[in-house]
């Protein structure tokens, strides 16, 4: 553990000790390399479950895949915010690597945290950083709006979790993930109970987010500098599915029946967001909802609770993670190079970057599930599971990942194909760095084709 | 309830409610703290009449040095009050109201 | 003012607190309170504007109302029992007048309103001390009387101290009616524990000093007593401005900052004290706080708001401050998180 947290740490020093001119190759070259160094996890030797741990850190398999994404993913948030961060004074951009920085820390104390109260503490100073990332670099004015609503959503969802964490507490004298799913003996299903039960879920299924609880997501992700989004959307919207997962198991004689209404609105939220993907004419905001949508199928997956629909919802989030980072990156190489989020005013890209029209190609296929890809593999995990559960879900999940393709192609075709308009004709050629992030976002997602096994979670 | 304890009780809670709900002049709320301070100098007073309690004889006079300090205090600000807004009325102490 | 007379008048301050932690008899102890009360009215009037003069009015008739109700109460208590001592209260009719008096003394929530007027009229020194060094006294009164008080009383003053803080301060754009309705929202969280945790109450009082010691320096550093002078200070000094935003969020008691220690040691404290709904509504009402600490961090560090190109680079005197104190406090209030095991230790006796 320590082996990737003490250089994570050092990441401070190399920011603000290295001359300006090589910032951003030193801390990307360094970040890598302990991205590199984060894969050793994946090799698993240990027959208990859980390895590499000290008194409070160990990763097992269900944390082991989304802490390597995390630790991936910080490479590619600089290399993604070079372009629009440069031009600021150099204390600027130092803080700035600093808080991306500082995200990962937390994130990965999060993930590989075996207390539950130390993950809640980690999950709660992810708030910090991702606030000022909005706040202080995003663009528009609503930014400020957007972090007033980030904060408060997952606030207002995760204070109840705090109490009922130290309710468990109480009760059983510890919140070990290790022990916890043996000491607290089955509850009835008594009023109080139930509000406890509630209290311990929503917070995940704010940051998830469930339908209903995603007004902040959109706005968020809109409002974000590229770097927040990356993060928003690849590692922190797993938080909740993580937090879900490692929760249930407490709460087992009660989610039975408490757990339908939200898995029908988790079902139905796909629909829902999907139809409003397929209306929106902002590029980022499209992105944000098909996570939305995504990320209703992955909770749907966990609230039935069978070994598939884990495994599913594991496989999914990674998958997501990675093509809805590409996206966002997409996205970002035509705002910086339009200066717009609309889609009508950046049609036809293809004819001018064509490169980049193969990218987008690519993103656009893993995010709707093509075949040998890792988010069929979930998604169809999911669809299995819920199809088990009841006949009935198929109707939604399949209308689901149709509108899914559809919003795809409407994606797609908006930005790529169509007339060229006049005013875009002297756009900017495609940077090699652009290229390189497209590679290293895409390029784990195929290479997991032939391995899935890493991203299984428990079940392999 | 003695009659001794029924009128210092009463005492003080005449000058409180004086405090509290008349509020016109500051000079008033001043008296009404003096008439609430005095009230408790007669209880402590007869407390140790009562108790024959010779150590405790002090203590009214050191509540009435500090009730003494207190109101010359109280009357330093009537005057300060008066300097800057011009009356004692508390209706025009509102320069600070949100 | 005469620095002779200040060192007296500072000198006395601290007299008066100190007669009121050392004494066991409740004479003495309202003498103290008394003595720190003279000696804040001078400080507190020293400019002669009508602001500072109507603040020192309301503090002086508030707070010599509430000496003389607790002096009032104990003296029914030696009436009835022949008792002074302070730790020995037993008649519950007086101490439920004290624990009004006193809160009337410290602001809390249904007698709360004086604070936030008294504050705006002071300069920042002395609502410093109004607001860390007078919370002392009172509150080493009701530690030592906590054990007879009644649970519900608490709770009820403490709950309806942490909304009535978190909602009036929704609507201030003046930093020091804000830093007072955050003292009201805070003191809220104390008093609702000290019946159950008295050391806990000690801790928060600690830290609740340490935090807004800090807001107040930074404050004072860059000489700013509302939001649109809070909003061009990141030209003056980047890193106070960049350190006084994650100290403003440390009050509202966002996680890995100081300011989350006592809130989750206290909402455990109630959850073990079979408490969890109180739990749950004392940590929403602390929402209501963070958004105005979060208004302010807008303000101040994370949006650059538009200025003259005169007033990007102003010219600056040589701070004569000391800038130990600030950096010493703004240390603690963000990082003292990890080390909650060892103060809650220093803390329990």
């Amino acid at each position: 553990m320590l082996k990737i947290l003490i250089p994570t740490l050092m990441l401070f020093p190399t920011t603000w000790l290295v001359p300006s001119k090589q910032l951003w190759v030193t801390t990307t070259a360094q970040s890598l390399i302990i991205a590199l160094a984060s894969l050793s996890w994946l090799k698993w030797t240990s027959e208990a479950g859980w390895t590499s741990s000290n008194s409070l850190l160990a990763t097992d398999p269900l944390s082991t895949p989304l802490l390597v994404l995390t630790c991936w993913l910080l490479p590619l948030m600089i290399i993604a915010s070079q372009n629009h961060i440069s031009p600021e004074p150099i204390n600027r951009q130092r803080t700035y690597i600093s808080l991306l920085i500082s995200l990962q820390l937390f994130l990965i104390l999060a993930f590989s945290a075996t207390e539950i109260i130390m993950f809640y503490v980690m999950f709660e100073a992810t708030l910090i950083p991702t606030l000022i990332i909005i706040t202080r670099w995003g663009n528009q004015v609503e930014r400020l709006n957007a972090g007033t609503y980030f904060l408060f959503y997952t606030l207002a969802g995760s204070l109840p979790l705090l109490v009922a964490l130290l309710v468990i507490q109480t009760d059983t004298g510890t919140l070990s993930m290790l022990t916890l799913q043996y000491s607290r003996p089955p509850m009835d299903p008594s009023w109080s109970n139930t509000m406890w039960w509630a209290a311990c879920l929503l917070a995940f299924l704010v940051k998830m987010p469930l339908y209903g609880m995603h007004l902040w997501l959109p706005k968020a992700h809109v409002e974000a500098p590229i770097a927040g989004s990356m993060v928003l959307a690849a590692v922190l919207l797993k938080l909740g599915g993580y937090g879900m997962m490692r929760i249930m198991f407490m709460l087992t004689p009660l989610t039975k029946e408490l757990a339908y209404p939200f898995i029908i609105l988790a079902l139905w939220g796909i629909i829902m967001t999907g139809s409003i993907c397929l209306r929106q004419t902002d590029l980022k905001s499209l992105i944000a909802y098909s996570s939305v949508s995504h990320m209703g199928l992955v909770a749907a997956g966990i609230l039935i609770q069978t070994p598939w629909g884990f495994t599913g919802a594991l496989i999914l989030m990674i998958a997501h993670g990675l093509a809805s980072s590409a996206l966002f990156c997409l996205a970002n190489t035509n705002y910086e190079r339009t200066h717009s989020r609309t889609m009508l005013l950046a049609r036809g890209l293809q004819m001018i970057l064509p490169l980049m029209g193969t990218w987008w190609f690519l993103a656009n296929l893993a995010n709707l599930a093509l075949p040998p890809l890792p988010n069929l593999m979930g998604e169809l995990m999911i669809i299995v599971s819920t199809f088990n559960w009841s006949y009935w879900t198929l109707i939604l999940t399949g209308l689901g990942t149709l509108i899914t393709a559809s919003y795809s192609l409407y994606m797609f075709l908006m930005t790529q194909r169509g007339p060229l308009p006049n005013h875009m004709i002297a756009l900017e050629p495609s940077h090699t760095r652009e290229h390189l992030l497209m590679t290293l976002h895409l390029a784990p997602l195929l290479l997991l084709i032939l391995k899935p096994e890493l991203i299984t979670g428990w079940c392999f | 309830m003695t009659p001794v304890h029924f009128s210092f009780t009463s005492t003080f809670i005449l000058g409180l409610m004086g405090l509290a709900f008349h509020r016109t002049h500051l000079l008033s709320a001043l008296l009404c703290l003096e008439g609430m301070m005095l009230s408790l100098f007669i209880a402590l007073s007869l407390w140790t009449l009562q108790l024959e309690a010779t150590a405790y004889s002090a203590a009214p006079m050191l509540l009435l040095a500090f009730s003494a300090c207190e109101a010359s205090v109280g009357l330093a600000l009537l005057v300060a009050t008066a300097r800057t807004h011009g009356t004692d009325h508390l209706q025009s102490l509102n320069l600070l109201q949100c | 003012m005469n620095p002779y007379v200040l060192t007296i008048f500072l000198l006395s301050l601290g007299l008066g607190t100190t007669l009121t932690f050392a004494s066991s008899h409740w004479l003495l102890a309202w003498m103290g309170l008394e003595i720190n009360t003279l000696a804040i009215i001078p400080l507190m009037a020293q400019q002669h504007h009508p602001r500072a003069v109507e603040a020192t009015t309301k503090y002086f008739l508030t707070q010599a109302t509430a000496a003389a109700v607790i002096l009032f109460a104990t003296t029914l208590n030696a009436w009835s029992t022949g008792e002074w001592a302070i730790h020995q209260m037993s008649s519950p009719a007086t101490i439920t007048i004290i624990m009004l008096a006193l809160s009337l003394k410290l602001g809390l929530a249904p007698t709360h309103f004086w604070l936030p007027e008294v504050l705006q009229g002071l300069n920042l020194t002395t609502g410093l001390i109004l607001s860390t060094w007078q919370k002392l006294a009172p509150f080493a009164l009701l530690l030592q009387i906590s054990p007879a008080l009644n649970s519900h009383l608490l709770i009820t003053i403490g709950l309806l101290s942490t909304f009535v803080g978190g909602w009036g301060g929704l609507n201030q754009t003046q930093l020091r009616k804000i830093l007072a309705y955050s003292s009201i929202a805070h003191l809220g969280w104390m008093v609702m524990i000290v019946k159950f945790a008295p050391s806990l109450t000690l801790l928060s009082l600690l830290i609740y000093i340490l935090m807004t010691t800090t807001a107040f320096l930074t404050f004072k550093t860059l000489s700013s007593t509302t939001m649109n002078i809070l909003a061009t200070s990141w030209t003056k000094t980047p890193v106070i401005t960049a350190l006084a935003a994650l100290a403003l969020l440390s009050l509202g008691g966002l996680p890995p900052l100081t300011g989350f220690m006592p809130k989750w040691l206290i909402l455990q404290e109630l959850v073990k004290q079979q408490l969890p709904l109180l739990a749950t509504l004392a940590a929403l009402s602390a929402l209501l706080s963070l958004y105005f600490y979060l208004r302010l961090c807008y303000a101040m560090a994370l949006t650059s708001s538009p200025n003259t190109l005169t007033a990007l680079l102003p010219w600056r005197l040589t701070q004569n401050t000391n800038p130990l104190l600030l950096s010493a406090t703004s240390m603690f209030s963000l990082m003292l998180l990890p080390l909650t095991p060892t103060i809650m230790t220093l803390l329990t006796y």
